[in-house]
């Protein structure tokens, strides 16, 4: 099986490689690179104004499937999944039945393994049934997969608790992630500020995500754990990362897409599709996102994919399920901030592939010579409408649905193989 | 903006539901306003009923608890001719399980044409306007801390008849404006209606963040926030704040925030007083000030019913239009929002 993509702008950061080439993969691995006039393949493609760059890893996605399969099951969500270019995919613990065991585990692996589209990364819980009593057996979870241990969003009050947790991941090297936002400050359903004021929806201060930054990333100097920050929503939760990073801290963070591209403002009129957890803040906090991606303070993008069936959001607003489905919008949102001049591509794929690679596989995935070919083809001029016949995710919280779109992903190859075509 | 001004509206700029003031226009206020003094009239005559809602279907739907707000709404109804259906929903299908739209939708297929709603979710009373039942005459009674436009606007109608024009008051609301949806559309009718000096007076714990992007300014001190007023506005303290933790104490919250009849010296001579019930006595009031000369209190409860007949008889009547217009030709309509 050998597949040859022509004239694609590659791209790769990690390798300051930014040139318009053909590249031959064969046998799962990258075979060629350069001028490759002359040489042919099963499967040739002709990528003029498309861009090509390695495959994207996603920090932070919730996949449904086990008992809540009305929202979206591990096929249908890998599927959209791989249609946003992503081949690797680090799963929330706060899966029903909870990812505190190696059953859950394997069973979660198995679904993805057998549709194919996306392998899986889990991030398992740190403690068990994520109560915040009692440790999760990390070590053994490591084991069977696991890169990292959350307790997703809920708190562990308990101080004791959380050192414990801390010094248990540290005796094995294991890398914490941290969904930082303090759950009794966090309880509102939106950014506290004039537009929550307005509506009289329960607000949540920018002090609930930096108190429990601030929080943790004592626990991770005490410590000496690796830690991960997953979606950052503002300006001085960005601050505190790069005051961090600045005392030479082993610590790294993302931004969700839905927080670089919408602000509080999007849910006036009680728009429940823009309710979300933790909440989108003002425009200065995207604002101070965006520099945080551009600067590094920030180092990935993730996509917090959280599908859900219609009832779940048509309620009074309130009463509606937190969470939006991204991955059909992911790469058109990419490209609105390209086209804004708020970012690159290559800053983008920084973000969404060298980075996120590093920090959940330890290794860079890379455009080089007899690498494991895992690869994005996106058509960033590509004019399309997200709606019921052209998305993938079984998630009808789609913020831009009827929308027209600009750019798409052509092309997903995993392991050498296609794992999604247009 | 809540963007619901449209929604409120037919595409003749008809009142077709009630959910807030924000968004409305002045002249839409003062015909809410102009058509409730009619209605005052109707309630000193011997025959208290007139047909306006004459074989119209009116459906109270009290998703929480009120006595007071019911009551008028029923009342108000009775009084423009409606057959009214109150529903206690607290007892009723939701709490066996039955989501709000199936609840909803089964009252709309009994041919209602209005719903009277209190819920405690923000923006519930949007929501069934706009996604539920769009046909059906909303009237928001009440949701979460965002609006109760009738007592907002039967507030500004005991103003307009007791101290008149809005552009040379000072007004001053006082106490829990966090909670209080009843601050937040008195803000809303008042800033429309012109008035250019509202102070909310409160503690900072019971101060909702950013309140001054509404036009307001906040004050700690209720002797400089009343200051030459020439209405108070008190706002009830639900007893369970103290437990909290957003109060120390009754006491030192009267102490602070009550209004005694020394402390209302220090408004105009002649402002009045407005409380939207019921009050309590002692914790933010004395009773000297409720029962006294200045007091407005049992005023409100009779505009009451004759605001909420304004607003009922209007919003039949847009909603009425609109049905009709879409009867006589449907392409003509925009499409309404899709749950």
């Amino acid at each position: 099986m050998s597949i040859l993509i022509r004239g694609a702008r590659l791209i790769d950061p990690g390798k300051q490689l930014d040139q318009v080439t053909d590249l031959h993969i064969k046998d799962h691995y990258i075979e060629a690179i350069g001028d490759l006039t002359g040489v042919n393949a099963d499967t040739e493609i002709d990528a003029k104004g498309m861009i090509l760059s390695p495959s994207f890893i996603d920090l932070h996605t919730c996949l449904r499937d086990l008992n809540q399969i009305q929202k979206g099951t591990i096929a249908s969500e890998t599927r959209a999944a791989a249609s946003a270019g992503f081949t690797h995919l680090c799963t929330s613990p706060d899966t029903q039945p909870c990812s505190d065991a190696g059953s859950v585990i394997n069973m979660v692996k198995n679904k993805a393994a057998a549709a194919g589209f996306c392998d899986l990364l889990p991030v398992a819980a740190l403690t068990k049934d994520l109560k915040g009593a009692q440790l999760s057996n990390m070590e053994s979870l490591s084991g069977a997969g696991c890169i990292g241990f959350s307790n997703a969003s809920y708190d562990i009050s308990n101080n004791t608790v959380l050192l414990r947790c801390y010094e248990y991941a540290a005796t094995f090297g294991l890398k914490v992630f941290v969904q930082a936002q303090d759950q009794q400050l966090g309880s509102g359903q939106m950014h506290a500020g004039p537009t929550a004021t307005r509506m009289g929806l329960d607000g949540i201060p920018v002090i609930a995500e930096t108190l429990a930054i601030s929080r943790h990333l004592q626990f991770m100097q005490h410590t000496g754990v690796s830690g991960h920050f997953n979606q950052l929503t503002s300006a001085a939760g960005v601050a505190l990362i790069r005051e961090a990073k600045a005392q030479g801290m082993k610590v790294t963070a993302d931004v969700g897409i839905a927080h670089l591209c919408f602000t509080d403002t999007a849910v006036q009129g009680y728009h429940s599709q823009y309710h979300v957890q933790p909440p989108l803040r003002e425009e200065s906090d995207r604002k101070a996102l965006l520099v945080g991606i551009v600067d590094g303070t920030l180092d990935a993008i993730c996509s917090a994919h959280q599908p859900h069936e219609s009832a779940a959001k048509c309620a009074p607003f309130a009463a509606t399920a937190s969470g939006m489905a991204t991955y059909d919008m992911l790469v058109p949102l990419i490209q609105k901030l390209v086209d804004a001049g708020d970012l690159t591509w290559a800053l983008a794929i920084q973000a969404l592939s060298c980075n996120s690679a590093t920090i959940a596989l330890r290794k860079m995935t890379s455009l080089t010579l007899g690498e494991e070919a895992n690869l994005t083809l996106i058509d960033p001029n590509y004019h399309w409408t997200l709606n019921s016949s052209s998305q993938l995710s079984h998630g009808t919280n789609q913020a831009l649905a009827n929308q027209q779109l600009k750019a798409r992903v052509k092309l997903t190859i995993k392991a050498g193989h296609i794992s999604y075509k247009v | 903006m809540t963007n619901s001004g449209n929604l409120q509206l037919t595409e003749n700029g008809e009142l077709r539901h009630f959910l807030t003031p924000e968004g409305l226009d002045r002249l839409m206020l003062e015909r809410i306003l102009d058509t409730a003094d009619s209605f005052v009239v109707i309630g000193n005559q011997e025959v208290k009923k007139v047909p306006l809602l004459r074989g119209r279907t009116v459906v109270n739907l009290f998703f929480e608890n009120s006595t007071r707000t019911r009551s008028t709404f029923e009342l108000a109804a009775k009084r423009l001719s409606a057959d009214v259906l109150t529903l206690d929903i607290k007892t009723s299908a939701t709490s066996k399980g039955e989501s709000l739209l199936d609840t909803l939708q089964n009252l709309r297929a009994m041919h209602s044409d209005m719903f009277v709603v209190r819920h405690s979710d923000s923006g519930a009373a949007h929501f069934i306007a706009s996604q539920v039942t769009p046909d059906v005459a909303i009237i928001n009674a009440g949701d979460g801390r965002h609006a109760h436009p009738t007592q907002a606007m039967l507030d500004m109608l005991t103003i307009r008849r007791h101290k008149g024009k809005f552009e040379s008051l000072s007004v001053a609301i006082v106490g829990d404006i966090l909670h209080s949806r009843v601050a937040r559309d008195q803000v809303h009718a008042l800033k429309i209606l012109g008035c250019s000096d509202i102070r909310l007076v409160g503690p900072n714990t019971l101060m909702p963040q950013a309140i001054t992007s509404m036009g307001v300014t906040t004050h700690k001190n209720m002797d400089s926030g009343i200051d030459g007023v020439d209405v108070v506005i008190m706002l009830r303290l639900q007893t369970e704040r103290m437990d909290s933790a957003f109060l120390p104490s009754a006491g030192e919250y009267f102490r602070l925030y009550g209004l005694t009849t020394e402390r209302l010296a220090q408004a105009k001579p002649d402002a009045i007083v407005m409380h939207p019930g019921p009050i309590n006595r002692g914790i933010e009031i004395e009773s000297a000030v409720a029962d006294g000369p200045q007091s407005m209190i049992l005023h409100q409860v009779g505009y009451g019913i004759a605001l909420r007949m304004a607003v009922m008889s209007m919003a039949m009547s847009g909603q009425m239009q609109q049905r009709h217009a879409k009867a006589v030709n449907p392409l003509s309509l925009k499409r309404e929002p899709q749950p």
